[in-house]
């Protein structure tokens, strides 16, 4: 591999890493806040599930020579981040020990989208060149069906009841889609990562995430907002979400970063 | 249509009856289960309980869950997702045992929820606490889920079924969430000076709400206690005192092994009396604490209450949905 | 129509292809979809399954007090039970044969004979 390949292969690493560490950190702050009890308990698995397949790529990560992966998950800097924007917006206004105001339809049309994305980049993932993170793709693969039967029911069953639920499911795929542009893209490294078959073409899986959701959407009546990028957070360009949010998620590793916790 | 069956005596008891043959019941070791027969003191008595007890679950995952996000390593991130979804799913088993138990007045949960909007369900005075650093989250795990414990062992032979039931899975979960404590607090304690200086203040903070946490010794000392008729009934088997001081001999010498100091001068096992002597914690700020008036008790509630009410188009939505 | 979102379900699950089908808890949920997504992490988070079933409470029959009635009966019915030709062992002794018991007869599984 030469210097190039090995950052071509770092920079998607640390996109699929990244992504599943903000989206869990998201699901994670729902805890204790959920609708009702049972899905407290049931979604907090998958957010758990989710923080373990960020933990195995930047495993990836530490074995390719980038550091410990406790330390590329809790140092850098938001700039430094690969995760799409989608991932890393609040679930709502307010802290999330004061008075948070989180949006369920978000959180599911949200949690939906990604699955689906995550889903079809995972089983693009599993014929990647690089054996280690093709491995790792089988694996997390497991993982997904119990993802994607969630969100989907949740989707399906929010928009088949009431009409304030589908107003307000209508407005959350509309914030979605605003922030979904860069969620198949590769940043600057793209061509190289296709040309070394690290996974197939942007191209290829965007199309795919249309033609998986689009029958859905269809029988629900809905039509699907544009898909705008307004960021790019595969090059490093993020919102102010992110910095509060790696803020909190070093403020205790940060305050010895050589000490074991 | 007619039922031949009638020819059958119905199961007719008189209360005295009822009373009588359930006491026996309680004395042989039976189960009580949810559909029997049970007089109404041992009913209230059973929903009083474990409504706090199942309320202070979901309210306690609000002080822990402030340290999910913050946890200092992927794994420890892991294990307190884990832990405080535990609590929430305690919180769920024991709300489902007194749900069964309120039908009859035909109260449901939405009904437990506005009790604890209202003030009129109480939670653990620990959940009212602030977290402030990573070692609360840690002695919390340690600590406090150790003297929940010592209360929850204390009643897995409840002779209500579905309360015993519940609580041998709770208590199966408790033995993770103990060692994630430990783990935490091992980490500190071999750790930097900063860090042990953490644990050390943290242990400072906790002391005299883990020695609350028990309740007060008899109803003199707060005017109300429920632990005689629990006892009577075989909900429980030992007083709050007993628990107490068995607190203190299962976690006295692992706390001073680790080089903590407890902040009580006072303490000490008298040889003599076999009881372990210790300065009584507040026990009116006590009263003050459950009632509401501890120093996070507000803003948990309406946590809480936020929560609850911002997604009450949710369960509206989907009531409408065919079951 | 269902006009609430707490309907009570009970959850079943399998631990082994073996096993049987055991109760676990109840929970609430407002329809048989949901209730199926809630299931296993809130029972069996820890522990392998390999199947689940989830049952509305209000279809389950049970008994009533009065009704459990039907499950008494007499202790006459050892023409039921092997303790009813327990005389066997001593007939087949006098043949010089060994009688087949339960003991003997389960241990065949698989065909295996001795």
């Amino acid at each position: 591999m030469t210097e190039q390949e090995r950052t071509a292969l770092a920079s998607l690493l640390y996109q699929l890493a990244d992504d599943d560490f903000l989206y869990a950190y998201r699901g994670s702050e729902w805890l204790g806040l959920a609708p009702h009890i049972e899905e407290d308990v049931a979604s907090s698995s998958i957010a758990q599930d989710s923080m373990g397949h960020a933990a195995m790529y930047y495993q990836l990560l530490e074995e390719l020579g980038e550091g410990n992966a406790d330390a590329l998950a809790h140092v850098r800097l938001a700039h430094e981040r690969k995760n799409s924007i989608l991932v890393e917006r609040v679930n709502g206004p307010g802290y999330y020990m004061e008075k948070p105001e989180y949006d369920w339809a978000f959180a599911v049309v949200r949690n939906y989208c990604y699955t689906v994305a995550k889903k079809i980049r995972i089983d693009a993932l599993k014929s990647s060149s690089y054996e280690p993170l093709a491995t790792a793709a089988v694996k997390i693969n497991m993982e997904l069906y119990y993802h994607l039967l969630h969100w989907q029911t949740w989707f399906t069953q929010l928009y088949q009841s009431t009409e304030t639920a589908r107003q307000k499911m209508d407005a959350a795929l509309e914030k979605v889609l605003y922030d979904f542009g860069d969620m198949f893209d590769y940043g600057e490294h793209g061509q190289l990562i296709e040309e070394m078959r690290l996974i197939e073409g942007q191209g290829i899986l965007l199309d795919r995430w249309y033609q998986t959701i689009t029958p859905l959407l269809v029988e629900l009546n809905v039509t699907l907002p544009e898909m705008q990028m307004t960021r790019n957070g595969r090059d490093g360009d993020h919102t102010e979400d992110l910095n509060d949010a790696l803020a909190t998620l070093g403020e205790v590793y940060l305050i010895d970063q050589t000490a074991t916790w | 249509m007619y039922d031949a069956t009638q020819l059958f005596e119905p199961v007719q008891l008189t209360e005295e009856e009822k009373l009588a043959r359930f006491k026996e019941r309680i004395e042989q070791g039976e189960k009580i289960e949810a559909d029997d027969w049970m007089p109404a003191f041992y009913r209230d008595t059973l929903i009083k309980l474990i409504s706090m007890h199942g309320i202070s679950e979901i309210m306690g995952a609000l002080p822990e869950k402030e340290w999910v996000p913050k946890a200092p390593s992927l794994r420890r991130k892991l294990g307190i997702m884990a832990k405080v979804q535990d609590e929430m799913g305690h919180g769920q088993l024991l709300l489902r045992v007194v749900e069964d138990l309120m039908k009859p007045y035909g109260k449901t949960r939405g009904d437990l929820m506005d009790d604890l909007f209202t003030g009129r369900l109480k939670f653990h005075n620990v959940f009212h606490m602030p977290t402030r650093s990573w070692a609360d989250a840690g002695m919390i795990g340690w600590l406090v889920d150790g003297a929940a414990i010592i209360t929850q062992t204390n009643m897995l032979g409840a002779s209500y079924g579905p309360y015993a039931r519940a609580l041998q899975r709770i208590c199966a979960e408790e033995v993770f969430h103990a060692q994630h404590g430990e783990s935490i607090i091992m980490a500190l304690a071999e750790g930097t000076s900063e860090q042990r200086a953490m644990i050390q203040e943290s242990l400072d903070e906790w002391w005299e709400s883990l020695l609350m946490f028990f309740g007060p010794a008899s109803k003199e000392t707060t005017g109300t206690s429920k632990q005689d008729v629990t006892i009577a009934y075989k909900i429980r088997t030992k007083t709050n005192e007993e628990l107490r001081q068995n607190f203190f001999t299962k976690y006295v010498p692992r706390i001073r092994s680790l080089g903590l100091v407890i902040p009580d001068p006072t303490l000490r096992f008298d040889e003599e009396t076999g009881q372990w002597e210790y300065a009584q914690p507040d026990w009116t700020k006590f009263k003050t604490i459950i009632q509401g008036g501890g120093p996070r008790s507000k803003e948990r509630l309406d946590l809480r209450r936020t929560s609850y009410e911002n997604n009450a188009w949710v369960r509206d939505a989907l009531a409408e949905t065919k079951a | 129509m269902n006009e609430t979102f707490y309907h009570e379900f009970e959850v079943f699950s399998k631990r082994t292809p073996n096993a049987a089908f055991t109760h676990q808890f109840s929970l609430l949920a407002p329809n048989k979809e949901m209730a199926l997504l809630m299931a296993q992490e809130n029972f069996m988070r820890r522990e392998p399954v390999v199947d689940i079933w989830v049952v509305k409470r209000e279809d389950i029959r049970g008994l009533s007090p009065d009704e459990k009635q039907m499950l008494q009966r007499l202790d006459n019915k050892d023409y039921r039970t092997t303790k009813g030709y327990g005389y066997l062992k001593k007939k087949w002794r006098h043949y010089e044969q060994q009688m087949l018991d339960e003991k003997e007869i389960m241990s065949w599984q698989g065909g295996d004979s001795k």
